[in-house]
Parts: C-alpha cells; sequence; structure tokens
C-alpha cells in the first residue's frame, strides 16, 4: 500500500475545506457561471488532497517508464530525448511534396510526416470520374509506384522515420506496399525502415467516408493484413495508428477520442491472436495518435488516462508481458477543428497552447498546425512558423526538464480518474455491442459522433462556448494578414504520367498481378503480401481498390 | 414557393473530401428550424445531385466544400441545372472558399456562400428570406 496521505489529515483537510468554500469562497452574486472540461465534466473550485486520497501511488501512478505507465512510457522522457519534430507536409504531384519534405528537414524537422490528396486516400486515381476536382488537394497524389519513388528522391529512408498518412485501410494496402516496393527497389532492406503508415477501419468507415466503401469488416480485415505483413518483415515499423486525432476533429468528446482508440486497438489484437500471432509480437509495433484540443488540463489528463487504461487491457485481458506491449505511445496534432478563419495569426497563440498540453502529458511526437489551416493547406511561411512553435517549446520553455510536471497536481490527477471513468463506461458499452466493428457497422459511432459535433456547434452559437474572433471579438470588414496557398496543377500531370505509363507496363503483367490479388481476396490470404508485389509491375492504386472492391462489395454508411 | 409548405433543401457534399462534420450539423439545423431536408451524403456527382434536386423537387441546393475544389464543382452544378431547366432551384454554398473566389462564384448564380465560422442561424435566417420572396 502507498496511500497519498495520511486518513486523519485528510479528514482535517476535508474539514477545513469545507469550511473555506462555505465561508470565504464567495461565487458573484447572480452568476450561474457553469464551470466545467470541454467534454463536459464538472470542474470544483478547488481540489485538495482529498480528491486523490482513494488513490495508491505505486499503483496508479507508479515511476516513468515502469507500471502502469501513467507518468510517461520512457524512463528518462523528454531528459533522454525530446519528442519528434513531425510536420505534416504533402499537395500537388509528388514532384512538388518532395521539395517541400527536403524544406522541412532543411530548417531541422526530425521526421517526414506524408499526408495524401483526397483520391489516393479514398483509393481513386486522379485521372477517376470522381477524383479529377480533387486530385493534389489535401495531400499528395500518389498513383502508382512511380509516384512514390519520386516523392522520397534525396531522401535517406534507412536513416529518417517517415509517417505515412495513410487514413483508409485501402489506401494502406497500396500505398504503404509501394513505399515498402519501392524501398526494396532501392535496395534499402526492410527491417531498416522505420515510421508509420496510420491504417485505420474507422477512417474509412466512419470518420471520412468515400463513394463505394468496402463493408466495415473487409475495411478492418484490410487493416489486420499490413499489421501482420509488418509484424513479419517490416519489424521495427508501426503498422498503425489508430487515429483518435480525427475522431475528435470530426466531433467526439475526450472520453470518446480514448475509448474509440482503445476499441479499435482490442479488435486488431484479438483478430491478430486469432490469426496465430502471439500478443508481444506486434503489440509493441501499436501506435496511436490523439488530438491537442481546447481544454488544456482536460488533454493532459486524457493521455494520462489512455496510458493506465492501456496498460491494464494490454496486461489483464491479452496476458501481454514485452514491457514494450504495456506502453502507449502516441503522436498529437493540435486541434484543427479548434482553428479559426477569423483572426488567422491568433492560431499561433491556439496551437502553441494545444501544443504545450501534449507534451505536458508525455506524447512521443507533435505536429503543429499552420495558422492558415482554416482558410487553405499551409503556405510555406505558416508550416516554418508552426515548426518554430515546437522548436521554442522544445528549446526555451524548459518544460522538458522533469518528468511528468503535472503528476501530483490535485486537480489533473482527479481529471485524469474522471477521463479513464468514463472510458470505461464506453469500452463497457462497446463491448456490450460486440465490439468496435459491429459498433461501426449498426452505425452507433456514427451517431455518437454526430450528436457530439452537433452540441459542440449549439454551444458556440449560444455564447456557452467563446471562440475569440468568432463568437467575441469579431472584427467587422477584416483584412486577412495572410497569403492563401494555391495547390499546384496536378491533374494534367497525374494524367500525363498514367498515360504513358499505361502504354510503357507489360499488360500481361498487370492482369496477372491484379488476378493474384483477387485470387488472395477468394482465398482469405494477407493482401500485403500480394500487393507489395503487384505494384512492382505499376498496377495503379485505382486498379487495386477496384479489384478489392470487385471481390468484397461495397457499403452504404449510415447517415446522421 | 407557395406558403405553407415546408422548404425542402437537398444537402450534398460533392468530391472526395470527406470532411463532413459541417455539413451535418448545417442539415441537423436546418431540419430543427423546420425545413424539409434532404441529406444527399457525402461524394455525390455534380450530375447526381442535380438530378437529386429536381427528382426531389427541393427549393434549395447547400453544397459544402472543403477541398479547394469550389471553382470547378459549383460552376458544373450551375450549368447542369441550366441545361435541365432547373435555373429557379436556390443554389448556396459553404465551406473552406476564400474571400477573392466569393464574386466569382456568385456572378455564376450562387444566392450565398457561408465561409467557415458562420453561425447556422445566418443560413436559417438566408433561406428563410430568400425562399420567402
Amino acid at each position: 500500500m502507498s496511500r497519498l496521505f495520511d486518513k486523519n489529515a485528510i479528514e482535517d483537510i476535508d474539514r477545513e475545506k469545507d469550511q473555506w468554500q462555505k465561508e470565504i469562497y464567495q461565487p458573484a452574486e447572480g452568476e450561474e457561471k457553469v464551470f466545467e472540461t470541454l467534454s463536459g465534466i464538472p470542474v470544483e473550485p478547488l481540489y485538495t488532497p482529498a480528491h486523490t486520497a482513494g488513490m495508491d501511488y505505486l499503483n496508479d501512478l507508479g515511476f516513468p517508464g515502469q507500471e502502469p505507465y501513467v507518468r510517461g512510457v520512457y524512463p528518462t522522457m523528454y531528459r533522454g530525448r525530446t519528442w519528434t519534430l513531425r510536420q505534416l507536409a504533402g499537395f500537388g504531384p509528388a514532384e512538388e511534396t518532395n521539395k517541400r519534405y527536403k524544406f522541412l528537414l532543411k530548417e531541422g524537422a526530425t521526421g517526414i510526416n506524408g499526408v495524401f490528396d483526397y483520391p489516393t486516400l479514398r483509393g481513386f486515381d486522379s485521372t477517376d470520374p470522381f477524383a479529377r476536382a480533387d486530385a493534389g488537394r489535401g495531400g499528395v497524389a500518389i498513383d502508382t509506384i512511380e509516384d512514390m519513388r519520386i516523392l522520397f528522391e534525396g531522401i535517406p529512408i534507412d536513416k529518417i522515420s517517415t509517417s505515412l498518412v495513410t487514413c483508409q485501410p485501402i489506401c494502406n494496402i497500396s500505398v504503404q506496399s509501394m513505399y515498402f516496393a519501392s524501398a526494396e527497389m532501392r535496395n534499402v532492406p526492410l527491417d531498416k525502415l522505420t515510421g508509420t503508415s496510420q491504417n485505420d477501419f474507422l477512417m474509412e468507415t466512419v470518420i471520412t467516408v468515400a463513394p463505394e466503401l468496402l463493408p466495415p469488416r473487409f475495411s478492418f480485415k484490410l487493416s489486420c493484413d499490413a499489421i501482420e505483413y509488418c509484424t513479419k518483415h517490416v519489424p521495427r515499423w508501426n503498422p498503425i495508428s489508430f487515429a483518435g486525432y480525427n475522431y475528435r476533429e470530426s466531433g467526439c468528446s475526450a472520453a470518446q477520442e480514448v475509448a474509440f482508440v482503445i476499441a479499435n486497438a482490442t479488435a486488431c489484437s484479438e483478430e491478430l491472436i486469432l490469426r496465430g500471432l502471439e500478443v508481444d509480437s506486434f503489440a509493441p509495433r501499436l501506435s496511436f495518435f490523439l488530438s491537442a484540443h481546447n481544454d488544456f488540463f482536460e488533454e493532459i489528463a486524457k493521455y494520462r488516462a489512455a496510458r493506465r487504461i492501456w496498460f491494464h487491457i494490454m496486461k489483464e485481458r491479452f496476458g501481454a508481458k514485452d514491457p514494450r506491449s504495456l506502453r502507449l505511445r502516441f503522436h498529437v496534432q493540435t486541434a484543427g477543428v479548434a482553428l479559426t478563419a477569423q483572426q488567422p495569426l491568433n492560431n499561433i497563440s491556439r496551437a502553441a497552447y494545444h501544443a504545450l498540453s501534449a507534451v505536458l502529458g508525455g506524447a512521443q511526437s507533435v505536429h503543429i498546425d499552420g495558422y492558415d489551416e482554416a482558410l487553405c493547406t499551409p503556405t510555406e511561411l505558416s508550416s516554418l512558423t508552426a515548426l518554430r512553435t515546437n522548436q521554442i517549446l522544445q528549446l526555451e520553455t524548459r518544460a522538458t526538464n522533469t518528468i511528468d510536471p503535472l503528476g501530483g497536481s490535485y486537480f489533473v490527477e482527479t481529471l485524469t480518474n474522471k477521463v479513464e471513468e468514463e472510458t470505461l463506461r464506453l469500452l463497457d458499452e462497446i463491448d456490450g455491442m460486440g465490439g468496435i466493428v459491429k459498433a461501426a457497422a449498426t452505425g452507433w459511432i456514427h451517431k455518437e459522433i454526430s450528436n457530439s459535433a452537433y452540441e459542440y456547434q449549439q454551444a458556440i452559437e449560444s455564447g456557452k462556448m467563446p471562440i475569440v474572433g468568432v463568437n467575441c471579438y469579431q472584427m467587422e470588414e477584416e483584412e486577412l494578414p495572410v497569403d492563401l496557398f494555391q495547390v499546384p496543377e496536378t491533374l494534367q500531370i497525374q494524367e500525363q504520367k498514367l498515360k504513358r505509363i499505361k502504354n510503357e507496363r507489360n499488360g500481361s503483367h498487370v492482369r496477372e498481378a491484379l488476378d493474384a490479388v483477387a485470387r488472395c481476396c477468394e482465398q482469405d490470404g494477407n493482401l500485403m503480401e500480394v500487393i507489395v508485389e503487384s505494384v512492382k509491375s505499376r498496377v495503379t492504386q485505382g486498379e487495386i481498390s477496384q479489384t478489392l472492391k470487385g471481390s468484397y462489395g461495397t457499403w452504404e454508411p449510415p447517415l446522421f | 414557393m407557395s406558403r405553407g409548405r415546408k422548404k425542402r433543401i437537398l444537402i450534398a457534399k460533392p468530391g472526395l473530401d470527406g470532411h463532413d462534420r459541417g455539413v451535418k450539423v448545417v442539415a441537423r439545423a436546418l431540419r430543427n428550424a423546420g425545413m424539409e431536408v434532404i441529406y444527399a451524403g457525402l461524394h455525390q456527382t455534380p450530375l447526381q445531385i442535380v438530378s437529386a434536386a429536381i427528382d426531389e423537387d427541393v427549393d434549395a441546393i447547400g453544397l459544402s466544400i472543403l477541398s479547394g475544389a469550389h471553382n470547378t464543382i459549383f460552376p458544373k452544378i450551375m450549368s447542369f441545372l441550366k441545361d435541365r431547366g432547373a435555373s429557379d432551384i436556390l443554389v448556396f454554398g459553404g465551406g473552406t472558399i476564400p474571400k477573392k473566389d466569393l464574386e466569382n462564384l456568385k456572378s455564376l448564380g450562387i444566392g450565398e456562400i457561408f465561409t467557415t465560422g458562420t453561425d447556422t442561424r445566418a443560413i436559417i435566417d438566408y433561406l428563410n428570406t430568400t425562399l420567402e420572396r
């Protein structure tokens, strides 16, 4: 037992606090202000040792790098190695994005974070009638392995870690395969590659859906195929990054964000164990992607609670033994949804607070949003300012001097417990429905998120949630002080490339490659094993996706 | 439109951009304001949207575009409406659309564009006023 406080002392403190609250603390007359977190957890005027009296230090908090990992996943945390500066970038054709990567690396970024355009994410070629208007928008266009080769030309992929924001499994199964195949063609062995892909089936079936969607269980299967493939062949790669960030962006509360990523990770673990893998062979490489939203302390509590919940699930539900399986490692992106189009330079301050909460919560890598992201794809100036904000946090604030500096704060520990409680309640509910794949297929998650998003908007419109520049301190006839990014011409370039490639490539090799994919679907084999080979004959991403849809059929998501 | 009939609004999100948080919030707000909302969902092509609008006999079409593809998609919708003799249907839109593009879009006959940060009550007021004329 390592109770935090002596029982008699707690009684004294509680009594004195009651007296303070009755006699000294005087809320303003007639003002019925509600104090609660962004996700609706009530907040008291003051927290004291009495709030954490039930906690047991060694069991509930422990030490950094030790169970239950609440205070940090590594023993030295930022004193040993600071978080990775991983700024997101991607737009237009691969040639243009390659230049932006080189620019960011030259300016001190320590990892690549590549985002793909809407057609690539949703499994379409740039020239598809569904895709043409969106080619090069929201990310870089990848149609064949040639684009992938161009994207990383001159970048030492054996030395630098690369995050591929292949959100949807239907994108990931081709695009990640192209990355691996092009590494092989550059004579970089797969076991030298380090990085992360997103590969989250909820992204495909709930968060950002597309026409002709794969049914949830097949999207989930593709996601697990990639994890299984990497476990066997690319041991230093994180084959999935459960995208809580995006769930949050589409409307979730803090607890929903954590509950949905953990339910998803639980389902993947169950599936991989069914496939015959040992939990400790894949769990160390499961990674998480979380948001940093406006409620500073709630976010810090969220990261700490997520670590404790994951530790217990891995240890108790799955019997994991390798300490690396028990650690919830996560990347943070500052909340895009919290940025405003009005007075956009204010977003620099917002994102800096967001990032500080990520760091006080023990993030492994951090992306800070550009100030112009409510208006356009970030310009070079806004990307650079975001990178510099991250560097200022790392080098000037000294927030990194000690580990988990808010550990032991009566408020933060209480909030950590509250977020944990609500998350566990949601996890039970999802378990009761038969798990996350079913909860997605029935539309339950769609509805939960849609309801939360509507409440958030209502809170802004009623003025209950002040947003500077939007519902208070607005400015009339505001002159935009920023230049807007123009996406470079993409469709024509991709159209020409595809035309040339389709002329040059060997037609019978292409047919064989696609037949092999279809056969693998029929035989329920691991598709990544096949697709890593297929992409070498320059089949397009769209051709692979169409083959998968031909085998698995398509699904209409529920609308709320 | 005839008085007494509920306003019928088709809400759609063309293109492949899946950011549908805003469009769903707007659809729900219009419904709560007493309008009949046909939510066509995501990723309709311009032709599908125009056909649905005519089949459903709507008073207005609302389009959400956050990807930057507005200068391609809006003109297509307007020209399909014209081809089908349905230019009387009001078209309005919203999303991440720079101010400098607004004039050009309005010159195509688009009634109003609501940019990032718009209050849903502004959209409701606009539809109530414009469709009563």
